[in-house]
């Protein structure tokens, strides 16, 4: 355990902790954050209204779109000139969510990057390779400054091909790989392709994050590669992983609940639902400074899980993520939400209202937007020529603009 | 070893800490800091049963925010006061007696006397000048006695208030080498400064105090690098956080 004195805390500490915690960023919102002022007395409550760590349930949710709206540095809590770093993730509309994160944010967060390393299992004397796609960029960033903060022998994500890739992690003796479950399973079928088996290589851990882990997937990577599974949860708005975290006994994320307070809602009601039962998460930041967030709707649907964990960690657990209350939906880790590929398909035809289908399809592992655009009279071509084109345009757009990759194909307006 | 919860303390009408929650381990030494008028000081007398206050305070698991001063004494919680407060006109020695004024009886004599040997030890200073008038000695030799004064109540909880008010920049790095050492000893501290810088120092953990709410805290090194910490000071304007949005 990293930090055991937080990590395997008792609850009673737990709770005085999370509530001085959670008092003092109530106050920092309301007194340095126009929108959180006007949210607060909106719904008549101060941060004085917060005597229990439970009080917090009386207080309005914050969304991404409340993000959009205060965009770009709205939500900042501090001035610009203490804030060292700005990270921006797509967010649902087409405006980027922008977070700040000052000096102490950043030793928080590699703390919290430390712990999860630590879960896993991973040590200085590890060599970690990270393979992590580009469109994943914090994750990227994330995962490389956690390994080398823990002090192991890091290599940073690149930009090469897999087998380039299994390649480095044979020869450089890697012995964690952290990516993402689809490039797991993308590089398994590399390395069959290779006739490289997982004997000749020394990896004994694999970090897979950015995505929910199937079980059969799971059951696949584990046997095939003969390795440890250990995986982690994260949002980008809330200082991404480390957030929560699996261990050794694998029941779940243990969540930081010492530096964010976890509520589980019911996405109808906004009623807060007891632990075991399933609903959206909502997270409160207890100890950021430049960027507080108060009940911030995750989108995720998932449950707490209370019960003694026998990790030793007091830490209450995230069940598995069983998917979105809302519209986004995930491409190899990329969350992306329909309107932005309406849009995007929108500006391509002009500004013709597109129609479309998509859903999300595997090839060799790897997972890709199958788009079918509906080819209406209005931009019909004869020439499959400029068909082609289309079809070309669409894919590098969605490469461009989202990071994912895609299968675009036409169908005729009334074709079955 | 000290929980705070919701903590509301008054003078007259006036609210000076509207719900303060804070907590202190055994062996810490954790610094309260803020500016003039935050609520520091009230923070310690509200602790020790000398202001008006509502709200829960508990020491060692024990429900203690009815008590009076002396009670408080009495379990093992002491204060030295913002300016020293000594008795001027009597001698070191003296006053060092009246420290130890809720122990009576022989037994009790016997240990006066060698907890008296204990505090030469740490201040040999007041040894030499046992039998000086308090009052014609140095500030830095004063604030030294108003916390031999205080620590010969044995407390196992002691609040120092602006132990450096008015003491030169070296006398103040002595004050503070005292606190080290006290904690050392197992003494648990909790320090209220103006002087953030010198707190942050040796405290492990510290707590902001902004106009009667705590907005912030965490550990000590990291506070001291945090530009929120000064403004907390220097007072903010609401300008300086929208400027150029």
């Amino acid at each position: 355990m990293r930090q055991p004195q937080f990590e395997a805390i008792t609850p009673e500490e737990l709770e005085l902790l999370q509530l001085e915690r959670l008092q003092a960023t109530l106050t920092r919102a309301y007194r340095q954050v126009r929108f959180y002022r006007q949210r607060f007395d909106a719904a008549g409550l101060t941060p004085e209204s917060v005597r229990s760590p439970a009080d917090l349930a009386r207080f309005p949710c914050t969304t991404r779109e409340d993000l959009s709206e205060n965009y770009p540095y709205g939500l900042f809590a501090v001035p610009l000139k203490d804030i060292v770093r700005i990270i921006s993730s797509p967010g649902t509309t087409d405006r980027p969510l922008v977070v700040g994160y000052d000096r102490q944010d950043v030793k928080l967060w590699l703390d919290l990057l430390a712990r999860l390393y630590t879960a896993a299992g991973v040590t200085p004397e590890d060599i970690v390779q990270l393979v992590i796609p580009p469109g994943l960029a914090n994750w990227r960033r994330d995962l490389m400054a956690g390994a080398e903060y823990l002090g192991a022998s890091v290599i940073p994500p690149a930009t090469l091909n897999f087998a380039k890739e299994l390649m480095v992690m044979r020869d450089y003796k890697t012995s964690v790989l952290v990516t993402t479950p689809p490039l797991a399973r993308h590089l398994l079928t590399v390395m069959d392709r290779m006739g490289l088996s997982p004997a000749e290589l020394s990896l004994k851990k694999v970090l897979l994050v950015a995505a929910p882990l199937a079980a059969a997937v799971r059951r696949e990577i584990e046997t095939r590669l003969q390795v440890k599974i250990a995986t982690a949860y994260g949002i980008t708005e809330v200082m991404g992983p480390g957030l929560a975290y699996s261990c050794p006994a694998d029941l779940g994320f243990h969540f930081s609940a010492d530096h964010f307070y976890p509520e589980i809602i019911d996405p109808e009601t906004g009623a807060v639902l007891p632990p075991g039962e399933e609903g959206e998460l909502v997270i409160t930041t207890l100890s950021t400074v430049a960027f507080p967030l108060v009940r911030f709707r995750s989108g995720d649907r998932t449950c707490l899980v209370a019960d003694p964990c026998p990790c030793g960690r007091t830490l209450v657990r995230l069940g598995e993520i069983r998917g979105r209350v809302d519209e986004l939906f995930s491409v190899g880790g990329i969350k992306v939400h329909p309107d932005q590929v309406r849009r995007l398909l929108e500006d391509m035809l002009g500004g013709h209202p597109p129609k479309f289908h998509w859903r999300v399809d595997t090839e060799e592992g790897l997972e890709i937007l199958d788009l079918e655009l509906i080819v209406e009279e209005d931009f019909f071509s004869d020439e499959i020529k400029a068909l082609e084109g289309l079809c070309r345009q669409v894919r590098r757009h969605l490469q461009d603009h989202l990071g994912i990759n895609s299968r675009v194909t036409l169908r005729e307006l009334g074709e079955a | 070893m000290l929980k705070i919860r919701n903590l509301y303390a008054y003078y007259g009408s006036v609210t000076a800490l509207s719900g303060v929650t804070c907590h202190i381990k055994e062996g810490e030494i954790v610094a309260l800091i803020g500016a003039n008028g935050a609520g520091k000081t009230t923070l310690l007398n509200a602790i020790c049963g000398l202001v008006r206050k509502k709200g829960e305070v508990a020491f060692q698991g024990r429900d203690i925010s009815g008590l009076s001063p002396e009670r408080l004494v009495g379990l093992g919680i002491s204060q030295v006061p913002e300016g020293r407060q000594l008795f001027a006109p009597m001698t070191v020695a003296e006053n060092l007696e009246l420290g130890a004024y809720l122990r009576a009886g022989r037994r009790a004599r016997s240990e006066v006397a060698s907890d008296l040997e204990r505090i030469f030890g740490l201040f040999p200073v007041l040894q030499e000048r046992q039998t000086q008038i308090a009052g014609t000695m140095s500030g830095g030799e004063q604030q030294m006695l108003a916390i031999a004064r205080a620590l010969m109540a044995r407390p196992k909880l002691l609040l120092l208030d602006e132990p450096s008010l008015g003491l030169a920049p070296l006398v103040v790095e002595n004050i503070l080498a005292t606190i080290s050492r006290l904690k050392f000893e197992g003494m648990t501290l909790l320090l209220v400064e103006q002087n953030a810088r010198a707190a942050l120092k040796v405290a492990e953990r510290a707590y902001v105090l902004e106009t009667g709410r705590i907005i912030m805290s965490g550990n000590a090194q990291d506070l001291l690098a945090d530009r929120q910490v000064t403004r907390a000071y220097l007072g903010r304007d609401y300008k300086e956080f929208t400027e150029g949005r």
